[in-house]
Protein backbone atom coordinates (compact mmCIF):
# COMPACT_ATOMS: atom_id res chain seq x y z
CA UNK A 1 0.00 0.00 0.00
CA UNK A 2 1.00 3.79 -0.04
CA UNK A 3 1.55 5.19 2.93
CA UNK A 4 1.68 9.21 2.84
CA UNK A 5 4.22 10.28 5.22
CA UNK A 6 5.72 14.34 5.52
CA UNK A 7 9.14 13.33 5.55
CA UNK A 8 9.48 11.29 3.13
CA UNK A 9 6.64 11.33 0.61
CA UNK A 10 4.56 8.34 -0.76
CA UNK A 11 6.32 5.55 0.09
CA UNK A 12 5.34 1.63 -0.95
CA UNK A 13 4.97 -0.57 1.84
CA UNK A 14 4.30 -4.04 2.01
CA UNK A 15 0.89 -4.78 3.68
CA UNK A 16 2.80 -7.54 5.10
CA UNK A 17 5.06 -5.28 6.01
CA UNK A 18 2.77 -3.57 8.45
CA UNK A 19 2.89 -3.27 12.39
CA UNK A 20 -0.12 -2.88 14.11
CA UNK A 21 -0.23 -1.52 18.03
CA UNK A 22 -3.89 -2.67 19.48
CA UNK A 23 -3.72 -0.08 22.22
CA UNK A 24 -1.58 2.65 19.93
CA UNK A 25 1.53 4.44 21.61
CA UNK A 26 0.75 6.19 24.85
CA UNK A 27 -0.37 10.11 23.84
CA UNK A 28 -1.14 8.81 20.51
CA UNK A 29 -3.61 5.80 21.40
CA UNK A 30 -6.01 6.64 18.49
CA UNK A 31 -3.31 5.63 15.64
CA UNK A 32 -2.46 1.92 15.50
CA UNK A 33 -0.92 1.41 12.80
CA UNK A 34 2.95 1.76 11.26
CA UNK A 35 5.52 0.76 8.75
CA UNK A 36 8.85 0.78 9.80
CA UNK A 37 11.09 2.58 7.45
CA UNK A 38 14.82 2.64 6.75
CA UNK A 39 15.06 5.58 5.06
CA UNK A 40 18.85 6.46 4.77
CA UNK A 41 22.45 4.63 5.11
CA UNK A 42 22.37 5.15 8.94
CA UNK A 43 21.25 1.74 9.81
CA UNK A 44 21.03 2.07 13.32
CA UNK A 45 18.54 4.68 13.20
CA UNK A 46 15.10 3.32 11.66
CA UNK A 47 11.89 5.16 11.40
CA UNK A 48 8.10 4.41 13.18
CA UNK A 49 6.02 5.26 10.19
CA UNK A 50 1.89 6.13 11.10
CA UNK A 51 0.28 4.69 8.26
CA UNK A 52 -3.16 7.01 9.22
CA UNK A 53 -1.38 9.99 10.06
CA UNK A 54 1.29 11.46 7.18
CA UNK A 55 2.70 14.23 10.16
CA UNK A 56 2.95 10.96 12.99
CA UNK A 57 6.84 9.05 12.95
CA UNK A 58 9.19 8.05 15.46
CA UNK A 59 13.23 7.72 15.13
CA UNK A 60 13.64 3.78 16.77
CA UNK A 61 16.60 1.89 17.17
CA UNK A 62 17.67 -0.96 18.70
CA UNK A 63 18.52 -0.20 22.43
CA UNK A 64 20.88 -3.25 22.73
CA UNK A 65 23.01 -1.18 20.18
CA UNK A 66 23.07 1.43 22.94
CA UNK A 67 22.57 0.18 26.51
CA UNK A 68 24.35 -2.76 28.11
CA UNK A 69 22.35 -4.98 29.84
CA UNK A 70 19.18 -3.52 29.17
CA UNK A 71 16.23 -6.34 29.57
CA UNK A 72 12.44 -5.82 28.99
CA UNK A 73 10.64 -8.08 31.32
CA UNK A 74 7.70 -9.17 29.31
CA UNK A 75 4.62 -10.43 31.52
CA UNK A 76 2.29 -13.37 30.09
CA UNK A 77 -0.60 -11.01 29.53
CA UNK A 78 1.37 -9.10 27.76
CA UNK A 79 2.56 -11.38 25.24
CA UNK A 80 -0.66 -12.48 24.84
CA UNK A 81 -1.91 -9.25 24.10
CA UNK A 82 0.14 -9.18 20.64
CA UNK A 83 -0.09 -12.37 19.96
CA UNK A 84 3.68 -13.37 20.88
CA UNK A 85 4.21 -17.24 21.80
CA UNK A 86 7.65 -17.32 21.51
CA UNK A 87 10.20 -14.64 23.06
CA UNK A 88 12.37 -15.51 20.33
CA UNK A 89 9.77 -13.16 17.95
CA UNK A 90 10.32 -10.34 20.09
CA UNK A 91 12.20 -7.31 18.65
CA UNK A 92 12.45 -4.24 20.94
CA UNK A 93 12.84 -0.72 19.88
CA UNK A 94 13.38 2.50 21.79
CA UNK A 95 12.07 5.73 20.39
CA UNK A 96 14.61 8.34 20.00
CA UNK A 97 14.35 11.87 21.10
CA UNK A 98 16.22 14.96 20.96
CA UNK A 99 17.41 17.23 24.04
CA UNK A 100 19.40 20.59 23.15
CA UNK A 101 23.10 18.17 22.09
CA UNK A 102 22.07 15.10 23.51
CA UNK A 103 20.10 12.54 21.41
CA UNK A 104 18.29 10.09 24.32
CA UNK A 105 16.51 7.27 24.04
CA UNK A 106 13.12 6.30 26.11
CA UNK A 107 13.95 3.05 27.72
CA UNK A 108 11.18 3.38 30.55
CA UNK A 109 9.04 2.97 28.13
CA UNK A 110 9.66 0.44 25.05
CA UNK A 111 8.10 -0.56 22.19
CA UNK A 112 8.01 -4.68 22.29
CA UNK A 113 7.23 -5.68 18.55
CA UNK A 114 5.96 -9.05 17.93
CA UNK A 115 8.10 -9.90 14.67
CA UNK A 116 6.01 -12.96 13.65
CA UNK A 117 2.69 -11.81 13.96
CA UNK A 118 3.58 -7.88 13.40
CA UNK A 119 2.33 -6.75 16.30
CA UNK A 120 3.63 -4.29 19.14
CA UNK A 121 2.62 -2.24 22.32
CA UNK A 122 4.36 0.14 24.70
CA UNK A 123 5.51 -1.37 27.59
CA UNK A 124 6.34 1.07 30.75
CA UNK A 125 8.96 -0.38 33.18
CA UNK A 126 8.82 0.47 36.70
CA UNK A 127 12.30 -0.22 37.83
CA UNK A 128 13.42 3.23 38.61
CA UNK A 129 17.52 2.65 36.77
CA UNK A 130 15.85 3.02 33.30
CA UNK A 131 14.85 6.97 32.30
CA UNK A 132 12.88 8.45 29.65
CA UNK A 133 15.88 10.44 28.07
CA UNK A 134 18.52 7.84 28.29
CA UNK A 135 21.72 9.31 26.35
CA UNK A 136 23.24 8.08 23.72
CA UNK A 137 24.62 10.40 21.66
CA UNK A 138 26.14 13.65 21.79
CA UNK A 139 25.61 16.55 18.69
CA UNK A 140 28.31 18.50 18.45
CA UNK A 141 26.84 21.83 16.55
CA UNK A 142 23.92 23.12 18.47
CA UNK A 143 20.97 21.69 17.33
CA UNK A 144 18.69 24.66 15.28
CA UNK A 145 15.02 25.42 17.37
CA UNK A 146 12.20 23.17 15.22
CA UNK A 147 10.59 24.64 12.88
CA UNK A 148 7.33 22.69 13.54
CA UNK B 1 -13.94 12.78 41.87
CA UNK B 2 -15.21 10.73 44.32
CA UNK B 3 -13.24 10.79 47.41
CA UNK B 4 -13.21 7.51 50.54
CA UNK B 5 -11.91 8.14 53.77
CA UNK B 6 -10.41 5.01 54.63
CA UNK B 7 -7.97 3.66 57.27
CA UNK B 8 -5.71 1.13 57.23
CA UNK B 9 -5.81 -2.45 56.19
CA UNK B 10 -9.95 -1.30 54.85
CA UNK B 11 -10.24 -1.24 50.75
CA UNK B 12 -12.02 -0.14 48.16
CA UNK B 13 -13.49 -1.86 45.21
CA UNK B 14 -13.55 -0.76 42.06
CA UNK B 15 -15.76 -3.12 39.98
CA UNK B 16 -15.95 -6.36 40.58
CA UNK B 17 -12.21 -7.26 40.28
CA UNK B 18 -10.26 -4.37 41.03
CA UNK B 19 -9.17 -3.79 45.10
CA UNK B 20 -7.28 -0.87 46.31
CA UNK B 21 -6.27 -1.28 50.03
CA UNK B 22 -4.51 0.71 52.60
CA UNK B 23 -1.49 -0.78 53.61
CA UNK B 24 0.21 1.87 55.56
CA UNK B 25 0.03 5.44 56.51
CA UNK B 26 3.07 7.37 57.71
CA UNK B 27 3.51 10.98 57.71
CA UNK B 28 2.25 12.09 54.13
CA UNK B 29 3.16 9.15 52.37
CA UNK B 30 0.40 6.27 51.83
CA UNK B 31 1.02 2.68 51.32
CA UNK B 32 -1.30 1.11 48.68
CA UNK B 33 -1.89 -2.22 48.06
CA UNK B 34 -3.26 -3.41 44.38
CA UNK B 35 -5.18 -6.87 43.29
CA UNK B 36 -6.36 -6.49 39.89
CA UNK B 37 -6.51 -8.68 37.23
CA UNK B 38 -3.41 -9.11 34.95
CA UNK B 39 -4.73 -7.45 31.88
CA UNK B 40 -5.05 -4.25 34.04
CA UNK B 41 -1.76 -2.08 34.12
CA UNK B 42 -1.14 -0.30 37.17
CA UNK B 43 1.15 2.30 37.08
CA UNK B 44 2.24 5.27 38.96
CA UNK B 45 1.01 7.99 37.07
CA UNK B 46 4.46 10.44 37.23
CA UNK B 47 5.76 7.41 35.09
CA UNK B 48 2.96 6.91 32.70
CA UNK B 49 3.01 10.73 31.86
CA UNK B 50 6.62 11.30 31.56
CA UNK B 51 6.81 8.83 29.03
CA UNK B 52 3.49 10.25 26.86
CA UNK B 53 5.13 14.03 27.14
CA UNK B 54 8.12 12.19 25.56
CA UNK B 55 6.24 10.25 22.97
CA UNK B 56 4.93 13.31 22.15
CA UNK B 57 8.54 15.39 22.30
CA UNK B 58 9.83 12.66 19.99
CA UNK B 59 6.88 12.83 17.70
CA UNK B 60 8.75 16.91 16.71
CA UNK B 61 11.91 15.23 15.45
CA UNK B 62 11.92 15.68 11.95
CA UNK B 63 15.41 14.08 11.47
CA UNK B 64 18.73 13.16 13.23
CA UNK B 65 20.97 15.94 13.37
CA UNK B 66 24.05 15.82 10.32
CA UNK B 67 27.33 14.16 12.12
CA UNK B 68 26.49 12.83 15.55
CA UNK B 69 29.53 11.76 17.12
CA UNK B 70 28.99 8.44 18.77
CA UNK B 71 29.37 8.69 22.59
CA UNK B 72 29.66 5.00 22.55
CA UNK B 73 30.58 2.77 19.49
CA UNK B 74 28.47 0.93 17.64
Amino acid sequence: MDVNTTRFGVVDVDDTRLITFPAGLLGFTAYKTYALLQPDANGAFLWLQSVESPELAFVVTDPTLWVQGYEVPIRREQMQEIGLESLDDAQIFVIVNRHGLSLTVNVQGPLVVNAAGRRGMQVVLAEKRWTTRHEIVQVETPVQAASA
Amino acid sequence: MLVLSRQRDETIMIGDDIELTVVDIRGDKVRLGIKAPPHIAVHRKEVYDAIKRENEHAARLDGLPDGIRLRKAL
